[in-house]
């Protein structure tokens, strides 16, 4: 069915949207993943997986470069600085989540970054707002256009999906190209679009995030050369539509009429206070409560006095992982997840290093759970419930149930839980002054006159070669 | 709307919410069972002896024509566009050789993106059935990695030969995996699924990758795959076969710095699709070792299709059909077709949206509009390079034809390259009817070019932007490649 317009309509709102629009609202939470996204990020630059990355990056040379987070002078094309920079956002599954699922920030954020290096004219920290706000907003409306978006993936990884789209759309924006040509990037991107989700719970899986953002940013560079692809992209079947089973696409209204709203407004993200998927935070929540529960009763955890562990979850093939065997695969585990907050009493960035994975006490809890996916337990970040049950040797049990997890958009992390997270993070790779200075940047950014001085907060490390943990995947 | 094999192999507790012990979980299949483990192992293991003189062949006669069409695809406006980006957003590096371009070196992963792109910018080059463009994805990735690698340790002409089969074998055998691939594509652009593998495959196999990292260039292959079915016949579908090649070396050379992927790729996993993801039906099988007895490729089995001019496929049986009209208009005098005798021309072909375009308004929409080229062959005789020059494409008595088409989609007319046929019927102003039909064109598979057809096409290509000392030099150079210590020859002629 040939709807018209729908993609002319998209290149004018990339184009004619400003600053004016930008509500204290979306300003407040835009703000939020930046920092988020920054921090994750920075730490991210201490995994494998981006010292591969980085290695492969630097067979390109540019005159152009920009800067690779956390490093102290480091930089590459810029196509190649948002590659790294986003595979970093996504190495640990630590980045935000939105609803309908997907990680919006880090396909946006890095290629912004890089991007904003090559411009004659440095943006100013308002310009690079709105851009990452027409990012986050193209996102949300193509998930819109589909039902099968709206439940856990399971054919495309969608960061790979709608990413690519939101980093062009980015990309356009901050490069200033007329409607015409942001359409072409729309369509461009889309030729980029489409991962399996098979690669999630992998090494590869954080190479989505990145090349979104690069392949998005690289859209909108050529774009502006004058490519073209097809004016129709998101109306035409073989279209954009070819990425979901049901697509039902609307015009997006334009940046004058007064009907405009920004989806962020509406539909705030989830931050993660554990480098996991986020059905795991559930998953946690529940078991330290029920943890808390059994302590009450006996005065202590003792793993020998377990029997069985029964968790039910929703329905999720790729997160439902007995005896996972790398941090990928932890990191996309119901039953791993589950089991370290019970052993632990914690989950944090260091549960997932190979140490922390072998355990053998770990492996003999694990050994006794069980998972169980009730009908009423929909495989959506919206609807889904975790609950864990523990049975001791005894015959006692012991339950909780999370509906809602602290960080969920239903229950947002405070501002200072937010930026301790960031400090956190960003503390394992730069000094103290680079921690408070982008802290310093990013919450002032709608006054910040050129937003270049980030890069220098993002550069300044500590000195430290330190090492994330010994990480490798068998 | 799930296929049926997923509904059947879907696990029963996902659907009850019963339970399911660890132990069970245990069961999933050793790593040396998988279909993707048994890809891995056939890229590492398979050697230039089990090449077949047919395959050889067959293979040389493709990396000729694709070198052509790359050639003369670089004097067209998307190339010089894609080249100039690559230049302007990097520095030169000087390692990979440009097609056509003397003074010119990049990376190799934005060689093989331009001569990609050359490649592709015409529509030119082979096609497959199942329905690909194969050598386009694969032969830019395999010349830029071979100038990559060091002086002492160059290819051989046998080995470059084996990884540029190599390339073609996977992307054979993956879509035989599914139904969706022997038609007409609707969804996504074949040669962005499977090429991009054959890329990756050949580039595992050309850096002697050992059958794990060849299994995960795979997997990390299938995250750069698929691009939708709307940017063919606009000036972005070259950049799919471009990327194709690009990406798969990508996936070889960071598979080869250690990254890791899934390693069920290929596999068929209910609820969470890897390669699967790009068909509505799918079902992998392994690919044997080769051994000793050798391995049959299916390049023996089903030859490729060359194409005679610069458009889609499908534009090839019609304009055929048409130029026999043509010549029963003309008669012996070899005089011109008058667009004032025609009054109605209608045309069978196969229902296929994407290459029905009554008025194509680019010469992108024009490679790929069954009535453009039906028309020009009635008033031409043929199609040739020439015909999708702004010039020709206005000519108003080629317009005046245009408006007097109308098509049909006879329903024994498949949208298969390998089933389908062109039909033409033109009805004169004074009531006489002519037809012609083709149900095999010359170059098809079943009507293969000859060897001399073949080097007049790479003449004819090689020469736009090459001396012919060159040009010859280059049909030597790929006719005696299996005998090469090396492949330098054949590197040092492209421009």
């Amino acid at each position: 069915m040939l709807r018209k317009g729908i993609t002319g309509s998209f290149g004018a709102a990339i184009h004619g949207l400003n600053t004016p629009q930008l509500t204290d609202g979306v300003i407040n939470r835009s703000k939020r993943m930046m920092l988020d996204t920054l921090g994750v990020g920075l730490i991210g630059t201490r995994t494998d997986v981006f010292k591969k990355a980085l290695a492969y990056s630097k067979l390109f040379r540019s005159d152009e470069m920009s800067r690779v987070w956390g490093q102290t002078e480091l930089s590459l094309p810029p196509p190649y600085a948002a590659f790294v920079n986003g595979i970093a956002v996504h190495s640990m599954d630590f980045d935000d989540t939105w609803h309908p699922a997907t990680h919006p920030s880090g396909a946006v954020l890095p290629a912004l970054l890089a991007l904003a290096k090559t411009l004659p004219r440095p943006p100013s920290g308002l310009d690079l707002l709105l851009a990452f706000n027409v990012g986050i907003e193209v996102q949300g409306r193509l998930m819109r256009f589909s039902r099968e978006a709206y439940s856990i993936p399971e054919r495309f990884h969608p960061p790979s999906v709608v990413g690519v789209m939101g980093s062009a759309a980015a990309s356009a924006k901050l490069l200033g190209l007329s409607p015409a040509q942001c359409a072409h990037a729309l369509a461009i991107a889309a030729s980029s679009a489409g991962a399996p989700l098979a690669n999630a719970a992998t090494q590869t899986k954080p190479l989505h995030v990145g090349n979104a953002a690069r392949r998005g940013l690289e859209a909108a560079q050529l774009a502006r050369m004058g490519l073209e692809g097809n004016p129709d992209i998101l109306d035409v079947s073989g279209g954009f539509g070819v990425y979901y089973k049901d697509y039902g696409p609307s015009a997006m209204e334009g940046s004058s009429s007064t009907d405009f709203r920004w989806i962020l407004e509406d539909q705030d993200v989830a931050f993660k206070r554990i480098p996991a998927h986020l059905g795991m935070h559930w998953a946690v929540d529940a078991a330290l409560a029920a943890r808390a529960k059994l302590v009450a009763a006996v005065g202590n955890f003792d793993l020998g006095r377990v029997r069985k562990v029964t968790l039910r979850v929703p329905p999720s093939k790729y997160v439902n992982c007995a005896f996972p065997a790398t941090e990928h695969q932890a990191r996309h585990s119901f039953q791993f997840n589950a089991s370290s907050a019970l052993l632990d009493n914690k989950v944090t960035v260091s549960s997932f290093s190979r140490a922390h994975v072998d355990r053998p006490a770990l492996k003999e809890l694990l050994s006794k759970v069980q998972v169980e996916t009730p009908g009423d337990n929909p495989p959506s970040f919206d609807q889904m419930y975790c609950e864990v049950e523990i049975e001791t040797a005894q015959g006692q049990s012991h339950a909780a149930r999370c509906d809602t997890f602290y960080g969920h958009w239903r229950k947002p992390l405070s501002q200072e839980d937010l930026v301790e997270k960031f400090s956190v993070n960003a503390s394992s790779v730069l000094c103290t002054e680079g921690v408070e200075g982008v802290i310093d940047v990013v919450g002032n950014i709608e006054s910040v006159r050129e937003c270049s001085i980030l890069n220098a907060y993002l550069s300044m490390t500590s000195g430290e070669e330190e090492q994330l943990y010994s990480t490798r995947s068998m | 709307m799930i296929s049926t094999l997923q509904k059947t192999i879907r696990p029963f507790w996902a659907v009850r919410g019963l339970h399911r012990s660890a132990v069970e979980d245990l069961k999933r299949p050793a790593p040396e069972d998988t279909v993707t483990a048994s890809y891995g192992k056939f890229i590492s293991e398979v050697k230039p002896q089990h090449l077949s003189p047919v395959v050889l062949h067959r293979s040389k006669r493709m990396v000729l024509d694709s070198i052509g069409v790359g050639l003369i695809g670089s004097t067209t406006d998307v190339f010089e566009l894609v080249l100039r980006h690559c230049q302007h957003m990097y520095a030169p590096d000087h390692i990979s050789s440009v097609y056509g371009r003397g003074g010119t070196r990049l990376s190799p992963i934005l060689a093989a993106f331009v001569n990609g792109v050359a490649t592709h910018s015409m529509d030119f080059d082979d096609t497959w059935h199942p329905a690909t463009h194969p050598s386009g994805a694969v032969l830019p990735a395999v010349l830029a990695l071979s100038d990559m690698l060091p002086a002492n340790s160059k290819p051989s002409g046998l080995d470059f030969l084996l990884a540029f089969n190599v390339g073609l074998e996977i992307q054979g055998r993956l879509m035989r995996f599914s139904n969706e691939a022997q038609n007409i594509p609707k969804r996504f652009h074949p040669p962005t699924v499977v090429g991009t593998m054959g890329s990756a495959a050949a580039c595992a196999r050309l850096l002697s990758l050992d059958d794990s990292q060849c299994g995960h260039a795979l997997a990390i292959a299938a995250s750069l795959a698929g691009a939708p079915m709307a940017n063919a016949a606009t000036q972005s579908k070259p950049l799919h076969i471009g990327n194709a090649s690009r990406l798969g070396l990508e996936a070889a050379l960071l598979a080869s710095q250690g990254l890791e992927a899934s390693p069920l790729i290929l596999d068929a996993v209910a609820g969470v699709a890897g390669f699967s993801a790009f068909y509505e039906d799918y079902v992998p099988q392994p690919i044997p070792s080769p051994d000793a007895d050798g391995h049959m490729f299916l390049l023996e089995e089903q030859d490729i299709g060359f194409k005679r001019f610069p458009a889609h496929l499908g534009m090839h049986w019609v304009a055929d059909a048409a130029a026999s009209v043509h010549n029963l208009l003309v008669g012996v005098d070899h005089g011109t077709v008058s667009q004032a005798k025609v009054q109605e021309i209608l045309l069978r072909v196969p229902k296929s949206k994407y290459i029905n375009r009554p008025f194509p308004e680019s010469e992108h929409e024009a490679r790929h509009s069954f009535q453009f080229n039906a028309c020009t062959a009635l008033l031409d005789g043929e199609v040739n390079v020439q015909s999708f020059s702004p010039a020709s494409m206005r000519r108003p008595e080629l317009l005046a034809l245009l408006s007097r088409v109308h098509v049909e989609h006879p329903k024994d007319n498949p949208a298969s390259f390998n089933s389908m046929y062109g039909e033409i019927q033109v009805t004169l102003v004074g009531g006489e009817v002519l037809r012609g039909r083709c149900d095999t064109f010359y170059g098809h598979w079943r009507n293969p070019l000859s060897n001399e057809s073949l080097r007049k096409k790479f003449r004819n290509n090689a020469g736009a932007v090459l001396p012919s000392e060159k040009v010859e030099a280059l049909i030597d150079a790929v006719e005696e490649m299996d005998k090469r210590e090396d492949c330098c020859a054949l590197l040092s002629h492209l421009h």
